[in-house]
């Protein structure tokens, strides 16, 4: 390759102050937010209460991660809180029963993929615009959890001591670590693998990725499939939380996870982004949530503030695509 | 009229219309117009010159408020004219009807014409108002006024452009711009189109008329003006062929081919392959058939022998090599691939077979935007480049290395975003990537297609060693010049059948194009 300086189409300096803003938009959220609750509430900074936030998060940090990997492709999933809601119900009534709890699990993994693979099949296999498809089957989902649930609220403990929040190492929330896991495994598959670089291919180009020999459709239903598997296992740390599954349980989540995915910096028009980032991302939202509960702000602001972070996170990936295609930076 | 020290005179005493001076254009380090002037006068048709890449298409982009300048100013009827869109530029009354038609083939063309300025009463379409002056219009133009309920899609290319043309003449285009507008038509259906040029000029509209045919020279503008490398190289009242050639002509590497058409190569003269027939038959089409895009087809892609494809916009050709690339239906006939039936399934498995594609279209086909230089090379080659589904990043940058090294590619290094890339840099990694995979047989679809004079015979000259070294090729293009200094043979399509199977010195722009406009059968 000859060293030439300078080649193809420049930057604008409104497009560079942008793509800087971007970049720094959640270190400056994640900064600020941290000082303002610190400053609102003594508790907020205790290793007790962080841990605390740590083991909430479990459940959107999950259903986050595989999310990621959805959008890196350009889709979406608004499915997944019911799709939690839904299998927490069958995790809660087997365990009443006396199911043990690693059976539980496979139950959990089980239904998450399917669930999972009915959104592929949908958006991969008969090309469903994603949002449609998984709109579809979220009401799909809610409908059955409300009839499944028939009026009788389900209770129930955690699924397995390493997905409550309870079990520790050395202070540590072991659920946390299943997380780390989950983050740095998905992080590795994406850098280094074949399938990973195919992920990327297609969220930035999909024509191409296809003309390049890529199978799209298997990757696309692969996603789905890992994002349903991590949303089983979001189930069962979901349950672990709050022990007990209501006609509408897990329906907060889907926008939480979503909000965690735009905010961390993933392009929602997808070829863009990482799991890291999304973990950080998941850092702002949980600290969110936590945060207006302690300052003791009536929880109504929460969705206020979700709703307008997610704006703003889209709005200033919008105006970035926008400047790059004028500048002629093709996407 | 311009004279060479770039100050701008009026012509022959009638106040310009349009005068643009000192525009530039940069697309990043490539400067696509530099310091050109241009004057149009009311009524006078100016036909605008120069080879591919000279800055034909950008100075009227600039015109017509596509692209704005980098520098020069233009003015139109006297009044600073900056227009900062197309819509900009209508509203002032310049217009711009490109090659390809441009409408919105669901719609009428009732709808067309009156597309995003429609006339309305309280808030109601005014349809009887847009009826009436339509008509109008179409029997000003000498158009059937039965034309405004079909359908916009259901037209020939021929009555598109028209309604196109229309349109502009509509918004009360001043300026009418004609990007290529007879590569498309038939002799019938392009005398229709002068007549309509020489109505409008003679009611005082400027015309700037962009082609590449000298045999309609003389029919279509009364003044000639020759671009070259992005600058003014000269002008002329004279349609003389030779003069216009000279000026024409790329760094002095001006090189006339077997039809008498400029092409700036140095290496124009040697025949590829020389007219031995080509080796074993590699890929072979008999009947082929797509409903709606192409039938019958015969094709043969020989290893060692470039076959050319030519047809005009919508004969077929794209949809012909998605096919034989299993991404377009077959509905009828067989395909061998090394004398082995093949069924194409899917680009995957065409690419496995060794069967490779350049697509039409570099942006929406073929760049990943949000990838680096090297990811973008080794797209096609993940396969080969991985072991239990591991990405192996030594043998990926190898690949890059090699590939990159073999088409001398310019960039800074493979890690740079491949947007960074000038568009000819780019299309050389596209070829890298097929290129990479080590294919038999190689279909490149317009695989010069808006690029730079000097990376285009790079690419030609790569697109020669790869055949002479054993590759099957079938080069597809719209552009004379490089079927006739490409191709070994060239088979034409007309509305997707094949009209005409041209080998050695039949191979002549005549013949070409009689075939591909369905005169000969």
């Amino acid at each position: 390759m000859s060293a030439v300086t300078v080649t193809g189409p420049s930057r604008s300096p409104a497009l560079v102050a942008l793509e800087r803003v971007q970049s720094l938009l959640l270190p400056a959220l994640l900064i600020g937010e941290v000082i303002v609750f610190a400053l609102l509430s003594s508790r907020f900074l205790s290793a007790d209460n962080l841990v605390n936030v740590a083991v909430n998060a479990a459940d959107i940090a999950l259903i986050a991660a595989g999310l990621t990997v959805v959008v890196l492709m350009g889709g979406i999933d608004v499915s997944t809180g019911y799709a939690v809601g839904l299998i927490s119900w069958f995790l809660a009534t087997l365990m009443s029963s006396g199911t043990p709890g690693a059976l539980t699990l496979i139950v959990a993994l089980i239904g998450g993929a399917l669930l999972g693979l009915l959104n592929g099949l949908l958006t991969a296999r008969l090309s469903i615009p994603s949002i449609v498809a998984t709109l579809g089957t979220s009401a799909l989902f809610q409908t059955a959890l409300f009839a499944l649930w028939n009026r009788r609220d389900v209770f129930s403990g955690p699924v397995l001591p390493f997905l409550s929040g309870s079990e520790r190492a050395a202070g540590v929330p072991l659920m946390l670590l299943v997380v780390l896991v989950v983050y740095a495994a998905l992080h590795l598959v994406l850098v280094g693998t074949r399938v990973g670089r195919s992920v990327f291919a297609i969220g930035s180009n999909v024509e191409a990725a296809r003309l390049a020999g890529i199978d799209v459709r298997r990757v696309r239903l692969l996603g789905s499939l890992v994002l349903g598997l991590l949303v089983g296992l979001a189930a069962c740390t979901y349950l672990a939380r709050v022990g007990v599954v209501q006609a509408s349980s897990g329906g907060e989540l889907s926008l939480l996870a979503i909000a965690s995915v735009v905010v961390g910096g993933t392009s929602i028009l997808g070829g863009e982004g990482s799991v890291l980032r999304t973990l950080g991302g998941v850092v702002f939202i949980a600290l969110l949530e936590n945060g207006i509960v302690l300052a003791g702000v009536p929880s109504l602001w929460n969705g206020l503030l979700v709703g307008c972070v997610i704006l703003l996170a889209v709005g200033v990936n919008g105006a970035v695509v926008l400047l790059r295609r004028r500048s002629g930076v093709a996407e | 009229m311009t004279d060479r020290t770039g100050t701008v005179v009026s012509s022959g005493g009638a106040p310009p219309l349009l005068t643009a001076s000192g525009i530039t254009k940069r697309f990043g380090a490539t400067r696509a117009l530099s310091d050109v002037d241009l004057v149009v006068a009311a009524g006078e048709r100016v036909a605008i010159m120069g080879e591919n890449g000279a800055g034909k298409s950008t100075l009227m982009k600039v015109l017509a408020g596509v692209h704005s300048p980098d520098a020069g100013s233009i003015t139109l009827d006297g009044a600073p004219f900056a227009p900062r869109s197309p819509d900009d530029a209508n509203r002032a009354g310049v217009s711009i009807v490109y090659q390809e038609p441009s409408g919105f083939p669901h719609l009428s063309v009732l709808e067309n014409l009156w597309m995003g300025r429609q006339p309305t009463r309280r808030g109601r379409l005014d349809r009887g108002a847009m009826r009436d002056e339509a008509s109008a219009l179409l029997d000003r133009l000498g158009l059937p006024a039965r034309l405004l309920g079909r359908k916009m899609g259901d037209l020939s290319l021929a009555d598109q452009q028209q309604v196109l043309i229309a349109r502009a003449i509509s918004m009360r285009a001043k300026l009418l711009i004609l990007d290529e507008p007879t590569s498309i038509l038939t002799a019938t259906e392009a005398d229709r189109l002068f007549a309509l040029v020489d109505q409008l000029a003679g009611e005082g509209t400027g015309i700037c008329y962009i082609t590449h045919r000298f045999d309609e020279l003389e029919r279509v503008a009364d003044r000639f003006v020759v671009l070259r490398d992005g600058r003014n190289a000269g002008e002329t009242h004279e349609a003389d062929r030779e003069a216009l050639l000279a000026m024409m002509g790329s760094s002095g590497e001006i090189e006339v081919d077997r039809a008498g058409h400029l092409v700036a190569e140095t290496s124009t003269t040697e025949a590829p392959t020389g007219g031995h027939g080509g080796g074993a038959v590699m890929l072979e089409a008999h009947g082929l058939t797509a409903h709606g895009a192409f039938a019958g087809v015969d094709l043969q892609v020989r290893a060692g022998w470039i076959s050319g494809l030519y047809g005009l916009v919508g004969a077929g050709r794209t949809e012909l090599a998605m096919a034989l690339f299993g991404e377009h239906r077959i509905d009828a006939g067989e395909v061998t691939y090394r004398g082995v039936p093949y069924r194409p399934r899917s680009s995957r498995d065409a690419l496995a077979r060794g069967i490779a594609y350049l697509p039409e279209d570099r942006r929406t086909q073929g760049l990943l935007p949000h990838m680096t230089v090297g990811e973008n090379l080794a797209a096609a080659s993940l396969a080969v480049l991985t072991r239990f589904g591991v990405l192996s990043r030594a043998r990926e940058a190898a690949l890059v290395k090699r590939w990159s090294d073999d088409l001398a590619i310019k960039a800074q290094g493979s890690g740079a975003p491949i947007t960074s890339l000038s568009g000819g840099n780019q299309q050389k990694v596209l070829l890298a990537r097929l290129v990479a995979t080590e294919p038999t047989v190689l279909m490149l679809d317009e695989p010069t297609r808006g690029i730079d004079v000097a990376t285009k015979s790079e690419i030609h000259r790569r697109v020669r060693e790869l055949a002479a070294a054993g590759a099957a090729v079938l080069v597809i293009s719209s552009e004379m010049a490089e079927m006739l200094t490409l191709a070994d043979d060239v088979t034409v399509l007309h509305e997707g059948r094949v009209t005409a199977r041209l080998s050695g010195e039949q191979i002549t722009e005549q013949a070409i194009l009689r075939a591909a406009t369905g005169v000969a059968a």
